[in-house]
């Protein structure tokens, strides 16, 4: 256990600056960011001038070991655009999209799960065949809509929840059940095919041959063994919720971490860019470890160490 | 029981529903924003956003009269130019900031100093580049010399809000940014980045305690969700509406449409020192009388738009009532056409981003469309479109559309940056424009700069360089207990409005 964390821990650290150095070369790529921060009108040399005060016009080889000086510090920069430090601005901002991403994901876990279960140990029954369209329409709804059409019916016509903002318990509703949607969907789809597969097994005929009763062959041993393949699908729609709240958040007007990527992307604010995907890919890697150790704890078939058995 | 339970919980969330909650009593505003204001520090805002919020925390040196745009008297209460190059203001002597400290003219020489300090790097450097020296000569008296006659000076000093010098010297810039301390009629009280800005009124304001005591501005980035806030009843204004919600407003009776006229003209701007066609002076008024303006005001823009024969709006200093601009006339589009060689047609590229409305773009591919020019749309992120279209090589297409505001009311903001030679704007070349705009910045004389804006403005009909097509109208949706008039300069004064019932 104790190598296995050491090698992904290393891995992580070259994963990190791996994507901090594609971010680096991939927004100066995307042009400069002084144009877009002075009025209409403003005349070449005083462009010029700011580019030199904010250091653009340097090689490009020294802004990066500049870059990866102030990275090993955990300096990030300061943002042109906000005139606040990067990185302090992004954690201020991450809360709000963990929140946001943990309520949605609870949600479409709650619903999902037992939708598919339920789905999958009654395969061809009244309960699948209503449940499948439902999955497939969830799927097909984009968040932009799905978030709009809650506005409109709960917000504005009932009056029930606020149409947008944070801070409250309430403000969190509806951008998690727009947000949950699509993974709801996803989870109930894979649960459901995940039981079926299971289902057919040997040993599940056995358990029922022995007496078993059919609520505990689907909870003891079907669910068991159907964990593996739903866990994974569940931690990657974890990274897809991250990264699909940016429309939720901007509909929703939710302070999130993703509306600042947006922004500071449609603005070159280049350390913002970076610091958002360096805390970004921070918790895609932490997200990974943690699934990969579930796996250990879900199957005792998984060794940890890494190394063939 | 459970119905009692869920009668409950409604009601629960109705309660919750309502928004921000307030003292018995006081009154509260909640305003959405289309952004999120990145600095609330005036010396480095280059944002409408930010723009929106700290102005209402600061004074500001001179007031714009939103009736006759005229240029009054605010924290400055008297002026006067000694020579063409020194002008001396004197000040107010009872305005004081939320701290205590009274207000003197060397946080005014402050407040300007730091925005002339080019390692400050502020964004507005260029509007005030023109001042050579800024002194305080006493308490309230202040001497600006510049380095030339620049005769926008008073224009751009409305844009001057007033920062303390001391404040700012005690504090560094990120905490002075994210705790703005003004003389204005709004205190900060909080600010959560991305979410909201709360400001609450100062009882003893020197203009008189504002009817409004609190408003938040909060960022709110899609329209829809901005109208949905009125519709529910959690915000009381919303800007940048579109003429698509219109309709919407119009039918909700709890709610009002406030159109107000700005400064900001729309264009369409031509490559005229480019390898494309567009060189011929001939092919660009031809493409001027295709392009058929009051349609797409009336269809577009559900009427909200005024027409404009120059790119300036009656209101600039300069504007010049005869200039005849271009009116619709297919024929003569398709004899200019022919005359400059291209009777079989031709095909244009429209640079653009979607930054602006594409609907309008397109539109205009259409109408041009119908003169036999086939035009293809070539769309850019608005960084990567700034950066095409300055380039000094005049190589990024044949048009482009696009709106000026100068935030100065005067033409020297607009057609010296649009069309002087060497200008990054400007894709054009005239010695005779060139002579008569730097002749009308060089003088304080009104009536010389009058005439020589007048023969600017002639040549620039004469060559074509840009079709001026409207003077933009902002669209407000307004719970219809807002009292309140938008300005032309569109400054969103808090201490202006009133919350009736």
């Amino acid at each position: 256990m104790g190598r296995f964390m050491a090698g992904r821990l290393l891995q992580a650290v070259l994963v990190l600056w791996g994507v901090s150095t594609i971010v680096f070369v991939i927004v100066r790529l995307s042009g400069d960011p002084v144009a877009l921060m002075v009025p209409q009108g403003t005349p070449a040399d005083v462009i010029a001038q700011m580019r030199h005060t904010l250091g653009l016009d340097r090689p490009l080889h020294v802004q990066y070991l500049r870059f990866l000086a102030g990275l090993a510090r955990g300096d990030l920069g300061t943002s042109y655009v906000q005139d606040a430090p990067a990185l302090p601005l992004v954690l201020q901002r991450l809360p709000y999209t963990i929140e946001l991403t943990a309520a949605a994901f609870g949600l479409a876990l709650a619903v999902g799960l037992p939708l598919g279960v339920a789905a999958g140990t009654r395969r061809g029954g009244a309960f699948d065949r209503l449940a499948l369209p439902l999955i497939l329409i969830g799927q097909a709804m984009p968040s932009f809509w799905t978030g709009l059409l809650l506005i409109l019916i709960v917000s504005v016509r009932w009056h029930l929840l606020p149409s947008s903002g944070s801070g409250t318990p309430q403000t969190l509703v509806l951008p998690s059940i727009t947000l949950a949607w699509l993974s709801l969907a996803t989870i109930a789809r894979m649960s459901r095919s995940a039981v079926l597969e299971e289902a057919s097994r040997d040993y599940v005929r056995t358990a029922h041959a022995k007496g078993v009763s059919p609520r505990r062959v689907v909870v003891a041993h079907v669910l068991r063994n159907a964990a593996i393949p739903i866990l994974t699908i569940a931690a990657l729609d974890v990274a897809n919720l991250l990264g699909g709240a940016v429309i939720t958040e901007t509909i929703f007007a939710w302070p999130g971490m993703g509306r600042l990527a947006v922004e500071a992307i449609q603005a070159r604010d280049y350390t913002v860019v970076q610091a958002v995907v360096i805390v970004g890919t921070a918790i895609f890697v932490l997200t990974t470890l943690v699934t990969d150790v579930l796996y250990g704890v879900l199957d005792p078939r998984v060794a940890l160490a890494g190394a063939p058995s | 029981m459970a119905i009692r339970i869920l009668a409950a919980l409604a009601l629960a969330l109705t309660v919750a529903a309502a928004g921000p909650t307030m003292t018995t009593g006081a009154t509260a505003l909640t305003v959405d924003l289309q952004g999120d204001p990145a600095t609330l520090d005036p010396g480095r805002q280059y944002d409408t956003n930010s723009y929106d919020v700290y102005r209402n925390i600061y004074d500001n040196f001179l007031h714009r009269n939103p009736q006759t745009s005229a240029i009054e008297a605010d924290v400055a209460t008297a002026w006067t130019a000694v020579s063409p190059t020194e002008w001396h203001f004197t000040i107010r002597n009872d305005v004081r900031f939320h701290d205590g400290t009274p207000l003197v003219a060397a946080d005014v020489e402050a407040s300007l100093a730091r925005i002339l300090d080019r390692q400050f790097n502020s964004p507005q450097y260029a509007n005030f580049s023109a001042i050579a020296t800024v002194k305080a000569t006493g308490p309230d008296t202040l001497t600006i010399i510049t380095s030339r006659p620049y005769p926008v000076l008073l224009a751009q000093l409305v844009n001057l809000s007033i920062v303390s010098k001391a404040y700012m010297q005690a504090h560094d810039q990120p905490y002075a940014n994210a705790h703005p301390m003004g003389s204005g009629p709004y205190r900060f009280a909080a600010w959560l980045r991305g979410d909201h800005v709360t400001l609450r009124a100062v009882p003893a304001y020197w203009r008189g305690r504002p009817q409004i005591d609190e408003v938040t501005f909060r960022t709110v980035p899609e329209t829809a969700t901005r109208v949905a806030d009125l519709q529910s009843g959690r915000a009381q204004l919303a800007l940048g509406l579109t003429s698509d919600d219109v309709k919407t407003i119009k039918r909700d009776p709890k709610l009002q449409l406030l159109g107000g006229a700005t400064e900001r003209v729309a264009y369409l701007a031509f490559n005229a020192l480019g390898p494309g066609p567009l060189r011929d002076v001939r092919a660009r008024a031809a493409i001027a009388h295709a392009v058929d303006a009051a349609s797409l005001i009336r269809i577009l823009l559900a009427g909200y738009a005024r027409s404009v024969t120059e790119l300036l709006t009656s209101r600039h200093f300069g504007h010049d009532p005869k200039i005849p601009g271009y009116p619709h006339d297919l024929a003569k589009a398709n004899q200019l056409l022919a005359e400059s060689g291209h009777a079989g047609g031709l095909t244009l590229v429209f640079t653009t981003s979607p930054t602006y409305d594409q609907r309008i773009i397109q539109a205009i591919q259409g109408q041009l469309e119908q003169a036999g020019v086939t035009v293809k749309i070539q769309s850019y992120d608005f960084g990567t479109y700034l950066q095409k279209i300055q380039s000094p090589q005049h190589d990024w297409g044949d048009l482009r559309y696009g709106q000026w505001s100068c935030s100065c009311l005067d033409a020297d903001g607009v057609i010296y940056p649009l069309f002087h030679t060497g200008s990054i704007w400007s894709s054009y070349s005239d010695p005779a424009f060139d002579k008569a705009v730097d002749d009308a910045r060089s003088t304080l004389d009104a009536a010389a700069r009058r005439a020589a804006y007048s023969t600017a403005l002639n040549v620039l009909q004469r060559d074509v360089p840009a079709v001026p097509l409207w003077e933009v109208v902002a669209l407000y949706g307004a719970d219809r207990h807002l009292h309140w008039h938008p300005t032309v300069d569109e400054q969103l004064f808090v201490a202006d409005m009133a919350l009736g019932q």
